[in-house]
C-alpha cells in the first residue's frame, strides 16, 4: 500500500525538485569496469538526490521517526494492524483500477473480494478476514501498471518527502492520486482536513512498519544513501516480477481448482502426467 | 460455504504440488527437499539462540558458530567486494575477509534485542539453476511478517547459504552496492573500505 497524497502536493514537490538539479560526473571511458558500474547504478542526478536524501533524512529524524515511535509506544500491535487494514481498505479503488489496467483479472477479483469481505465481516476494514479466506493482499499501483505495460524504470530519483523513487514511480504516484475518488469528492475545510489526516496517518503507519529496518540499515551501511537506493530498486523490481508472474487462470468459482492459493498457477493435471 | 471452500483449498493443495512434482526431474525434487531440511534446521538453531535466556556474550558465540557452519561467508565476502577483489593485494584480501566475518556477525547480533520472540514458517522450495531457493515467512515482534528466501548452494552435498533475500532484496547484492558506492566516493581505495569496516567493528565493541 502506498501513502495517499492530497491534491496539489505533487506540484509543490515537483517545483522543489526542479530548483536543485546537479549531475554526476561519469568516470573516464578508459576504465570500462567503472563505466559499467556507473551505468548499472543509473543515478545521473546523484548529487541532487543526495541533497534530497539529507533533507528528507533530517526531516525524518526530527519529525516522522519520533511520531512513529510514539505511535508504536501508544498503540499495541493489534490496534496498529487494524489502522493499517482500514487505510489499506480505503485504497481499494486505486488498487482495483490498477489491477484492471495491468490486465490481471484474478488480482482484480482478489481486490474486490477483499473489499466486500473486509468492509462487512471485517468491520469497515479493521480486520483482514479475507486473507484467511484465500484472498491475500498484493501490491498494485500505477508505477507497477506502467512497468507491466513496458514503460522503463528510468534513472533513480530521491523525491522530497516521498523518498526513493524513479520517474516511472513518481508519475505513478501522481496518477494514483488523481484516480483516487477520495480526492474527487467535495471541497471545503472538512474534506481537506480528512484528506490530510489520511495522508498523515498513512505516513506514520508506513514509517512505523519500517522503524527497525530503517534503523538497522542506517546503522550498518557505510553509504546509507546507496543502500536505500539499492533496496528500493530491488524491492520494486521484485513486486513487479511477482505481479508479472501472477498469471492465474480466470476460471469460474465453481471449478475445483479455483481455490488455489496466490502465486500458484493452475497447471492442467493431464499436461504433466507423463 | 466455508466448508466447500475448505474442501476446494484442500483439493488444490494436494493436486497442485502433485502436478509440480510429476513435471520436475526427481533429483531436483530431492535437492529442494534437502535444502528445505537444511534451512529449517539452521532456522530452528538461530531462533533457539535468539529467544534463549543465556547472556548476550554466549548468544554471540553460538550465533558465530551457527553462521560459520551454515553460511558460505568467504564466498559472500568475495561477492560483496565485486570487481575490487581482483585488484586487492593478498594482504588486503585477508584483512577484508577477517573484517567481513566480524561485521556480518555484528550486524546480526546487534539486532538480538529486536528479534527476541522471532519465529518463522517454512514455505515452498525450488531449484534456480544450481541453487535451491527456500521460501519462509519470518515474524518478528512489532514488525509485519517478512517474506524471506534463503539461497542454498550445493543442496545435496554440503549445503551452504549464499544469500538471504528479504522482500525481494538480496542481502549480498545490497551489501555489494553499498561497498561499491563507498569505494567510488573514496577513489576506489580498498584500504579506505578496510578502515571503515575496522571502525564499524570497533564501534560495535
Amino acid at each position: 500500500m502506498r501513502v495517499a497524497i492530497p491534491r496539489h502536493f505533487l506540484l509543490v514537490a515537483a517545483l522543489l525538485l526542479g530548483n536543485l538539479v546537479g549531475c554526476a560526473t561519469p568516470p573516464p571511458a578508459s576504465d570500462p569496469d567503472a563505466v559499467a558500474d556507473f551505468n548499472e547504478t543509473n543515478d545521473p542526478l546523484e548529487p541532487t538526490n543526495r541533497v534530497m536524501y539529507s533533507i528528507d533524512n533530517g526531516l525524518d529524524t526530527v519529525l516522522l521517526e519520533p511520531v512513529a515511535r510514539a505511535y508504536r509506544f501508544i498503540f499495541p500491535q493489534p490496534v496498529r494492524a487494524g489502522i493499517h487494514n482500514v487505510l489499506s481498505n480505503l485504497g481499494t479503488p486505486v488498487q482495483l483500477s490498477n489491477d484492471m489496467l495491468s490486465g490481471k483479472p484474478r488480482r482484480a477479483g482478489d481486490t474486490t473480494m477483499r473489499f466486500l469481505i473486509n468492509t462487512t465481516v471485517g468491520v469497515v476494514g479493521i480486520f483482514d478476514v479475507a486473507k484467511g479466506w484465500g484472498y491475500p493482499d498484493h501490491d498494485s499501483d500505477f508505477g507497477i501498471t506502467m512497468a507491466l505495460w513496458g514503460v522503463p524504470e528510468g534513472p533513480f530519483l530521491f523525491l522530497p518527502v516521498f523518498g526513493p523513487s524513479d520517474p516511472r514511480d513518481a508519475i505513478g504516484l501522481g496518477i494514483d492520486s488523481a484516480m483516487d475518488p477520495f480526492n474527487w469528492v467535495g471541497q471545503g475545510t472538512a474534506v481537506r482536513a480528512l484528506d490530510w489526516s489520511r495522508f498523515g496517518i498513512s505516513a506514520v503507519d508506513q514509517r512505523e512498519r519500517h522503524l527497525d529496518d530503517i534503523e538497522n540499515t542506517k546503522k550498518t551501511a557505510l553509504d546509507p544513501y546507496a543502500t536505500f537506493r539499492s533496496l528500493y530498486r530491488q524491492h520494486r523490481r521484485s513486486i513487479i516480477e511477482t505481479a508479472r508472474n501472477d498469471n492465474r487462470a480466470t476460471i469460474p468459482v465453481w471449478f475445483p481448482l479455483s481455490g488455489a492459493p496466490e502465486g500458484v498457477s493452475y497447471t492442467p493435471a493431464g499436461a504433466s502426467n507423463h | 460455504m466455508p466448508h466447500r471452500r475448505t474442501f476446494l483449498v484442500l483439493t488444490a493443495a494436494t493436486l497442485v504440488p502433485t502436478a509440480g512434482w510429476l513435471a520436475r526431474p526427481a533429483h531436483a525434487q530431492s535437492a529442494a527437499q534437502h535444502a528445505t531440511t537444511f534451512v529449517r534446521g539452521v532456522g530452528e538453531q538461530l531462533v533457539a539462540v535468539v529467544n534463549g535466556t543465556q547472556p548476550d556474550a554466549q548468544k554471540r558465540a553460538e550465533l558465530t558458530r551457527i553462521i560459520d557452519g551454515a553460511v558460505d561467508v568467504d564466498g559472500v565476502a568475495r561477492f560483496c567486494l565485486g570487481r575490487f577483489w581482483r585488484n586487492a593485494s593478498s594482504q588486503q584480501q585477508q584483512n577484508y575477509m577477517t573484517l567481513f566475518h566480524q561485521v556480518l556477525v555484528n550486524n546480526i547480533t546487534s539486532k538480538l534485542g529486536d528479534y527476541r520472540g522471532v519465529s518463522f514458517i517454512m514455505g515452498k522450495a525450488d531449484m534456480r539453476d544450481e541453487n535451491a531457493v527456500v521460501s519462509t515467512v519470518v515474524n518478528r515482534p512489532n514488525n509485519p511478517p517478512t517474506n524471506v528466501d534463503w539461497i542454498v548452494a550445493n543442496p545435496t552435498a554440503g549445503p551452504k547459504i549464499i544469500d538471504v533475500v528479504a522482500e525481494g532484496t538480496s542481502l549480498r547484492l545490497t551489501q555489494r552496492q553499498d561497498y561499491a558506492s563507498y569505494l567510488s566516493h573514496n577513489n576506489d581505495n580498498i584500504d579506505a573500505l578496510i578502515n571503515a569496516m575496522r571502525q564499524q567493528v570497533a564501534q560495535a565493541g
